[in-house]
């Protein structure tokens, strides 16, 4: 399909139980144009990604994941295994086979 | 007395005179091996055994063998001081290999005292320790493993009024505490005192682990992140899980824990930062047995702990920044007014002359592990659309509810809950939750 991306997802430190308790999705996402027809959004970023995740897969209470337009406190965002942060968090564009990871920090001991 | 009893008692005399009588020998031991090292440097020998004494050598042969550590970093690790905070699953296991690796002295906190369900993870008690301090029991079996370091147990609450003090007296401070209130002052701390900071954390089946606050010597700035510039916001309570209410799997707070450990020996010989878990985080799942290391961001060039325009140059009341409790057992919630409570005697006799609709609110896997007869689970986690909405129906009908959980908090959140739909339901809280059913009404159910 024209400009669809695979993504893998990954959720991981207590974060995957708000989804299913899954913590690994693979994922299509369409053509930004097509899943966001009234906008000018025309790529994929970790932004648009946020709210395909909350139309898609995040169900019930998504004040424990996100907050505002981005993810809460707590949750390390991984972009293929380093932190988002060196990545221009919000408005990094997905590539193809991107992996991101979503880990909540542990506390216990 | 009965024959239980009696043995209890004996053993527990023995105990104390086999702990005196080991405490005689390491004193014994201390002033021979003292004595022999003289002689050896005072006798002309023509033996080359570097800086170290004989039994050092001796007895810490397997890892001065190593290119990383030799005999100038055996030395390192004899003069290093170490604070571990915390007794518990990562505590235990940190201490038990820094102890073996013969660090110089050990300093291990924690207020806490031994309890049954501790013992599958935290390796440094036993039966016989229960309902000791923490401190105290992991003190003493780590001098058991080697009489030849300095072990000092804080058997006190750490706290921003204490922490600066103690932690100024030591060269590394591993983090194996169990709450996010503390996690933010240990952080703190480490900036303000120029103490690096080793961080571990485990829970259900995962672990992280990274070190905090690195810089190259006392004098120089810190070169690697702290807690606050990777998360400079506390997580919400809700998120917050613990190993009481999640569990724990006990080899994964030891592996964490020994892995600590290995990055104290390496911080302490003076590995360098690229071979240290500087800006990066190791991150364990034991459930499919990954271990992955990612890179985080660098330290924050605006971070509020320690970059140069800091603005934490003490420490402050961490609960409230997090508006959390560090200590989960202290936590006691009065949500609901005494005419929607009801104690566990009452409640007991109450069931026997009328039906009542028993709501757990506890878990699903706590559930599952122990409940009350004809109970039913509606977990507190999942009072919300469909489920709360067949709950309300359900009680609608119904002229006696009680909620029920482990202490009595979460089930008076989820009374509340109820009560601002149906303000008029018949609703009560069974005070003090399973464990005042468990000291007041039935023994027989576990207290966990
Ligand atoms: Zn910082």
């Amino acid at each position: 399909m024209e400009n669809s991306l695979n993504i893998h997802i990954h959720f991981g430190g207590g974060a995957e139980l708000l989804f299913d308790k899954i913590k690994k999705h693979v994922v299509e996402l369409p053509a930004a144009r097509k899943y966001f027809p009234d906008t000018d959004i025309e790529k994929w970023r970790i932004k648009e990604l946020l709210q395909w995740i909350k139309d898609n897969l995040l169900k019930e209470r998504p004040e424990l994941f996100l907050q505002g337009d981005s993810v809460r406190p707590g949750i390390l965002v991984l972009i293929n295994d380093a932190d988002w942060e060196l990545f221009g968090e919000l408005e990094y564009e997905l590539q193809n086979n991107d992996e991101i990871t979503f880990i909540s920090t542990l506390h216990g001991g | 007395m009965d024959l239980i009893q009696n043995l209890e008692l004996e053993i527990l005399e023995l105990r104390e005179m086999l702990k005196n009588k080991e405490e005689d020998l390491r004193e014994a031991k201390r002033n021979k091996f003292s004595k022999s090292y003289d002689n050896v440097i005072g006798t002309k020998s023509n033996i080359n055994i570097g800086n170290i004494p004989k039994w050092a050598i001796e007895r810490y042969s397997r890892q001065i063998l190593l290119p990383d550590i030799g005999v100038m970093g055996q030395e390192k690790l004899m003069s290093s001081k170490v604070l571990i905070v915390g007794a518990g699953g990562l505590g235990c296991p940190a201490s038990v290999y820094l102890a073996g690796a013969g660090i110089g002295e050990i300093g291990i906190v924690d207020y806490d005292t031994v309890d049954i369900s501790n013992i599958h993870r935290q390796i440094l008690h036993t039966e016989s320790d229960w309902c000791k301090s923490k401190a105290k029991s992991a003190a003493e079996s780590l001098r058991r493993i080697n009489s030849n370091i300095k072990v000092t147990p804080y058997t006190i609450e750490f706290k921003p009024e204490n922490a600066v003090q103690i932690a100024s007296n030591y060269d590394l401070i591993i983090d194996c505490t169990d709450n996010v209130p503390t996690r933010y002052m240990l952080s703190d701390l480490s900036i303000i005192t120029k103490v690096p900071l080793i961080s571990g954390s485990a829970l259900k089946m995962e672990g992280q682990l990274t070190i905090y606050g690195y810089r190259e010597s006392r004098n120089e700035k810190s070169s690697g992140p702290c807690y606050r510039c990777l998360f400079p916001t506390p997580p919400p309570a809700a998120a917050v899980g613990s190993c009481s209410a999640n569990g724990v799997a006990g080899p994964v707070p030891g592996a964490i824990g020994s892995l600590q450990a290995l990055e104290a020996i390496k911080l302490l010989v003076g590995r360098n930062r690229e071979n240290l878990l500087v800006g990066r985080m190791l991150i364990f799942d034991g459930e499919d047995m990954t271990f992955r290391t990612v890179k985080l961001r660098p330290k924050n060039p605006k971070c509020e702990s320690c970059s140069d325009h800091a603005t934490i140059k003490q420490l402050t009341n961490y609960e409230v920044l997090c508006k959390m409790q560090s200590k989960e057992k202290d936590l006691d919630l009065n949500i609901l007014p005494q005419s929607h409570r009801i104690s566990a005697t009452e409640l007991s006799k109450s069931l026997n002359t009328q039906r009542h609709l028993l709501i757990d609110v506890r878990s699903e896997a706590e559930y599952n592990m122990c409940h009350l007869e004809d109970s039913v689970n509606y977990p507190l986690e999942q009072l919300y659309g469909e489920k709360f909405d067949l709950l309300v129906e359900n009680i609608k009908n119904n002229d006696n509810v009680i909620f029920i959980c482990r202490r009595g908090n979460d089930s008076q959140i989820a009374a509340d809950k109820i009560l601002k739909v149906l303000p008029d339901a018949k609703i009560k809280d069974l005070s003090g939750g399973l464990h005042a059913w468990a000291e007041q009404v039935d023994r027989r159910f576990p207290i966990y």
